[in-house]
């Protein structure tokens, strides 16, 4: 910490000023009401909201009282054992009213602090679901439309054109949640609801979403019926595999099979989505989770599906992990801890 | 006959334009309306069929519309609302809404859920279709029998119980809240015995149960049949 030079040189000030008063009321005042004097002193240095120095007035106040006042005066010796209490009751209310003055100053600037960042977490999220809102409506819109248009049984070029559109314009809609999600997770505005929910469930609304991207493309899938609910939010743990599935769609390019197992563990459920692509860089291997990080950059990809995934997975008590596995391919494996950890 | 019509309620030109534009080239005839306030007066006007409402408007919040419609109007509502706002949703349903659609959405989907909405209006009056039949799965409500292709499936009563009351609502979403108060009258159960339950039934009547093709969850809603074959 460091030493608070100007509030000590402020204790010191406000001493002398004190004893200054002091001898200016010494005529007319008892020697007791001159202790009132540097103990309002005290309280002053109290509250800029720092103890050492608060103690440290305290004590010159009662050692300043002792010198200038007490007989015999300008010594430090004491005439009468009855000063001694003196000193000692003085200091003490001093030290106790500079204790309370802190811890004052303290409360009033937490409570401060809560309302400025309460202030602050309205306005990010308001403004969020006003970025989300002007993001999505646009995107709606050509979706929509180029859906629309497709239903007109268009000439078969322009038909793969209508899409292109639509197919890209989807992709970009998943980056826009993407991107949102992420900041409502860092900003910590997110509760999750979490409920217990069967993997395949949620496993199998991904999947469903992702109809389009996984035309053609075997998924084989091996979830035993058996296996425990999991306390999981539907919507973020939905979009987890949403982003994994994408993910290896994207980095296992020419249709080779996507393959999604789930296995009960001691205390957690572990779900593994796994690829027959070229697998991962051993250099990527330790990154791949971070935000903005893009492995096998000519793939494309913001760099944000997987660290969207690895923030809601720990969200829930669990770990996610990367490997390469034999044969070729990566697999990813997250566990989701069978008890509520919150 | 006089084509069906359909109350559109948005603030947004471009999603107003598209649409119109796919609703009337399969044969609707389209209302439209940028306020809450014009999508009531409109509704009370002119009795459309079927109304898409989009939830955020800029004058009425878009489930207070649908409070106010309700108590007069029984046409059927669709409430269109972005990813993620399912608290909406369910409110929209318990509100008395029909179906919802998730912006982005594509005019697939749109035409599917204002057929259902419309089916649906018109069952009301009639009796229900005895008989469901998408793909493999088969149901025959009057002989309480089930068949994944030629096999008969041997179901619990309470899975049987879930699988009519989706049958009853084809191609329409069915909140939570409802299937537990049909299939548990006497109350006492909760979201996660239902949703163990749909699991169970899938693994009966699905033949890939992680990738149902009759039985999909509406995530943190409810849960939809598919709609039967034409």
């Amino acid at each position: 910490m460091p030493v608070l030079w100007r509030e000590y040189g402020l204790a010191a000030a406000v001493g002398a000023l004190s004893t200054a008063a002091c001898f200016a009321l010494y005529p007319v005042l008892s020697l007791t009401d001159l202790v009132m004097v540097y103990l309002a002193g005290a309280l002053v240095v109290a509250l800029r909201g720092e103890r050492g120095p608060a103690l440290f007035a305290s004590l010159l106040g009662v050692l300043c009282f002792n010198f200038f006042f007490v007989p015999p005066r300008f010594t430090f010796q004491v005439a009468h054992p009855q000063y001694v209490v003196t000193f000692v009751v003085m200091f003490a209310v001093a030290a106790v009213i500079s204790h309370l003055a802190v811890r004052v100053r303290a409360q009033a600037e937490a409570t401060k602090q809560a309302e400025v960042a309460a202030e602050t977490e309205k306005l990010r999220s308001s403004l969020l679901s006003g970025v989300s809102h002007e993001l999505r409506t646009p995107l709606a819109a050509i979706i929509g439309s180029a859906t629309s248009l497709l239903q007109t049984s268009p000439a078969p070029k322009s038909r793969e054109l209508l899409e292109t559109i639509r197919d890209e314009a989807e992709r970009l809609a998943r980056l826009v949640y993407n991107l949102i999600e992420t900041t409502r997770l860092e900003s910590g505005a997110v509760r999750l609801k979490k409920e217990p929910y069967p993997v395949e469930d949620v496993v199998g609304t991904a999947l469903e979403r992702l109809e389009k991207l996984l035309a053609g493309r075997k998924v084989e899938t091996d979830l035993p019926e058996n296996l425990p609910l999991v306390p999981v939010d539907p919507l973020l743990m939905e979009l987890v595999f949403v982003n994994l599935v994408e993910n290896a769609v994207r980095h296992a390019p020419g249709g080779g099979p996507l393959e999604i197992s789930a296995r009960e563990r001691m205390d957690c459920v572990e779900v593994s989505v796994a690829d027959r692509g070229p697998g991962l860089a051993e250099a990527d291997l330790p990154r791949v989770f971070e935000k903005f990080y893009r492995a096998g950059a000519a793939a494309g990809g913001a760099g944000l599906g997987l660290a969207i995934c690895k923030a809601v997975v720990e969200a829930h008590g669990g770990t996610i992990t990367a490997e390469n596995r034999p044969g070729g391919g990566a697999v990813f494996r997250l566990t989701l801890p069978r008890k509520d950890p919150a | 006959m006089t084509p069906k019509s359909v109350l559109v309620v948005d603030d947004e030109r471009a999603i107003l334009r598209f649409l119109r534009a796919s609703l009337e080239e399969n044969g609707y005839a389209v209302l439209e309306a940028v306020t809450g306030k014009a999508a009531l007066e409109l509704a009370a006007a002119k009795k459309p069929d079927v109304v898409l409402l989009d939830l955020s408007l800029p004058d009425l919040d878009g489930l207070e519309v649908l409070k106010r419609l309700r108590q007069w109007s029984s046409a059927p509502v669709i409430v269109v609302s972005a990813r993620g706002e399912q608290a909406d949703k369910t409110l929209g349903l318990d509100l008395g809404a029909d179906d919802y659609l998730t912006k982005p959405f594509g005019v697939e989907e749109l035409l599917a859920r204002v057929r259902v909405a419309l089916r649906h209006a018109e069952r009301a009056a009639r009796d229900p279709e005895p008989v469901y039949r998408h793909d493999d799965l088969t149901v025959d409500l009057a002989a309480r029998r089930v068949w994944l292709g030629k096999k008969e499936v041997r179901l619990s009563p309470h899975q049987y119980t879930l699988l009519a009351a989706l049958v009853r609502d084809a191609g329409r979403v069915v909140a939570q809240k409802q299937l537990l108060k049909e299939i548990w009258p006497e109350g006492g159960s909760t979201p996660e015995a239902l949703r163990i339950l749909v699991h169970q039934t899938r693994h009966r009547i699905e033949r890939e149960p992680v990738r149902p093709k009759h039985l999909k969850t509406e995530p943190a809603v409810g849960y939809r049949l598919e709609l039967p074959d034409e």
